[in-house]
């Protein structure tokens, strides 16, 4: 790492990650381009002609119908579910490592996914005792609202538990979570054991996670939350960096602690809480890109938050194409890719690095 | 232009930490905060910096501290506090670079730089730009940390408002060379105009060092004065609560502080 760092430092600089963080965002960008492509290309029709059929969207070229209804209505959806959970779910997790100052931190931590689900397991067992007229409304959207309302009411009371006096105490907040979770946890068991084995196996598929639901209709309602809680992060970089020295010494340096403690839960729960609604559990995400980002470039928040938002956007698509091959033509749930990729990377990280991590 | 409290009082719970403090720093002067192990060294500066709940008025340079915003209070001081941790593997220059957070005296995008890269030298670091802060030594990690704090206020005197370098225990982890070359730091910042507070242990270099010393005992202001006024016999011996004998040995003629034996 020593070896590397020295090779592009400006003259005088000595240390300065900067430049290298602005190369690895091109050469991210670049890679995000070719595997969205392929991402669009990839899977059980054969060969459809990718570039023809979005180009004849806009009267550029010509592609059978065949073609454009693939691409435009099947693996569009798909594919920018995949780019904004991915880069949610990366961002969310360099965002609650900042606060928490602990790279093991996960967006969990805010309690945000046991709620949620919690929130999906209940609808998908009681969903059926709801009157008819409601769900004739709410249709397939029950299981993502409840999934979403789950995470906020689950983060709301983790934060209020937490915040004494207008201060919130960030290590309440994780003990309080490990509790609530186990709550959480306690209940979701409870009207798991009231299931029917039809109900069993969507529950154990929702838990794993997957984007092959996206459809239009999901991405148009989940995604502006998602970007909404995406927007905060680049106003947090500053008071994250700050916090890496601990909480008074942030607000010595001019940061007003409080408020980027709110700002940055709210906006974990908003894109996070949005994510799982449309996609249910994705794992590893939030802890290995962040991670990797950091040995590459360096913990400058400035730089590493929008880097996360393209690896985990990158990913995200990586997963959905091994999810979409490997058991082809039935699909492998993501999260299993997931877990299955960042599980061993993670512990061979953790072993090479045991030096430099203050765990 | 000063650093002043008045009637400052902290409690922790029922105990009472601080007892209605009234403290003054002048611009252009090392205020030194000494007293024993539990007197409120630490919690005075801390107050002051404004990070603790209290009784009692803070201002700088007239201002009430309490009223004013995070980072207008962040560009009138900077505070080194007395050990700090740091999560992530930031550098050197990436530490000192998080002075530049509440954001700069000029527009010029070269002159936080600039200003990062003369802290660094300033400090004895050059060319450990690129050492992981977690490698350093706790000597060469206290240095980075001041360098930190000095990018904070780099110009000493600010649209003609001084600004405060607020040190606790600076050079407890240093060695005797480092210790001068610090307090020598701390005294120049003085000389330009800036006011420089610092918690104290060792009572020679306050001596050395200091214009003004305010002796702390349970929480009370027991002296307050310049060093041969407030480091005598008497008021050192109860307060530490151990017999010394101030000398005046020929270099200086500044007071010498000899611990006796206490039997």
């Amino acid at each position: 790492m020593v070896a590397v760092a020295q090779m592009d430092d400006q003259p005088g600089l000595t240390g300065d990650r900067r430049g290298r963080a602005a190369a690895l965002r091109f050469g991210l960008i670049a890679l995000l381009i070719l595997m969205l492509l392929l991402g669009l290309g990839w899977g059980a029709a054969g060969d459809t002609q990718v570039l023809a059929a979005l180009g004849s969207k806009f009267g550029l070229a010509e592609a059978s119908l065949r073609d454009t209804t693939i691409i435009w209505d099947i693996r569009m959806p798909r594919v920018l579910t995949a780019v904004l959970v991915g880069a949610a779910l990366a961002v969310s997790g360099a965002v609650m490592q900042g606060l928490f100052r602990n790279p093991l931190a996960d967006p969990g931590l805010v309690g945000v996914s046991a709620g949620a689900g919690f929130g999906a397991v209940a609808a998908i067992v009681l969903g059926g005792f709801l009157p008819v007229a409601v769900l004739s409304v709410v249709g397939a959207y029950l299981v993502p609202f409840a999934a979403f309302l789950g995470g906020w009411a689950s983060t709301l009371i983790l934060y209020a538990i937490a915040t004494r006096g207008g201060r919130t105490s960030v290590a309440t907040m994780l003990l309080a979570g490990i509790a609530l979770g186990a709550l959480t946890g306690a209940l979701t068991g409870f009207i798991v054991y009231r299931a029917t084995d039809d109900q069993l196996r969507d529950l154990t598929f929702w838990g794993m996670g997957s984007v092959a639901g996206a459809t239009w209709m999901k991405l148009l309602t989940a995604g502006p939350v998602i970007a909404l809680g995406l927007i905060a992060a680049p106003v947090l970089a500053r008071a994250l960096d700050a916090l890496a020295l601990g909480e008074s010494v942030a607000a010595h340096l001019g940061i007003d602690t409080q408020l980027m403690k709110r700002l940055a839960i709210l906006s974990v729960a908003l894109s996070v809480g949005a994510s799982v609604a449309i996609t249910g559990g994705i794992g590893f995400v939030g802890i290995v890109v962040p991670h990797v980002l950091r040995l590459l470039q360096g913990p400058e928040h400035r730089n590493l938050l929008p880097n996360c938002a393209i690896l985990g956007a990158i990913i995200l698509l990586a997963a959905d194409m091994i999810s979409r091959t490997v058991v082809a033509p039935a699909e492998l749930p993501i999260g299993i890719v997931t877990a299955t990729m960042g599980g061993p990377f993670f512990l061979w990280i953790l072993l090479k690095n045991r030096h430099i991590l203050d765990i | 232009m000063q650093y002043r409290a008045k009637g400052l009082t902290v409690s922790y719970g029922a105990r009472t930490v601080l007892r209605d403090v009234s403290f003054t720093a002048e611009a252009g002067e090392v205020t030194a905060i000494v007293g024993p192990n539990g007197s409120g060294k630490t919690t005075l500066l801390r107050t002051l910096s404004g990070e603790i709940a209290h009784s009692g008025t803070v201002t700088i340079n007239g201002q009430d501290a309490d009223r004013m915003h995070p980072r207008d209070r962040a560009l009138h001081r900077a505070v080194l506090p007395q050990s700090g941790s740091i999560a992530f593997p930031f550098n050197v220059l990436e530490l000192v670079r998080l002075g530049l957070t509440a954001g700069l005296a000029s527009a010029d995008p070269g002159e936080g730089d600039r200003i990062v890269m003369a802290a660094i030298a300033k400090v004895g670091l050059e060319g450990y730009g690129s050492r992981m802060v977690q490698e350093l030594s706790g000597g060469e990690r206290q240095r980075a940390q001041l360098a930190r704090v000095l990018v904070q206020i780099w110009q000493p005197v600010l649209d003609g408002q001084p600004r405060w370098l607020m040190l606790d225990e600076p050079v407890s982890a240093l060695d005797i060379r480092h210790q001068l070359t610090i307090m020598r730091l701390a005294q120049d910042y003085a000389r330009g105009g800036g006011g420089v507070i610092a918690v104290m242990h060792d009572l020679n270099l306050t001596a050395m060092f200091a214009d003004r010393v305010s002796l702390l005992y349970e929480g009370q202001l027991q002296r307050s004065g310049p060093p041969k006024e407030v480091l005598n016999d008497h008021d050192l011996s109860i307060c530490y609560n151990c017999p010394v004998r101030v000398n005046t040995p020929p270099p200086g003629g500044g007071p010498w502080v000899l611990p006796q034996s206490m039997v």
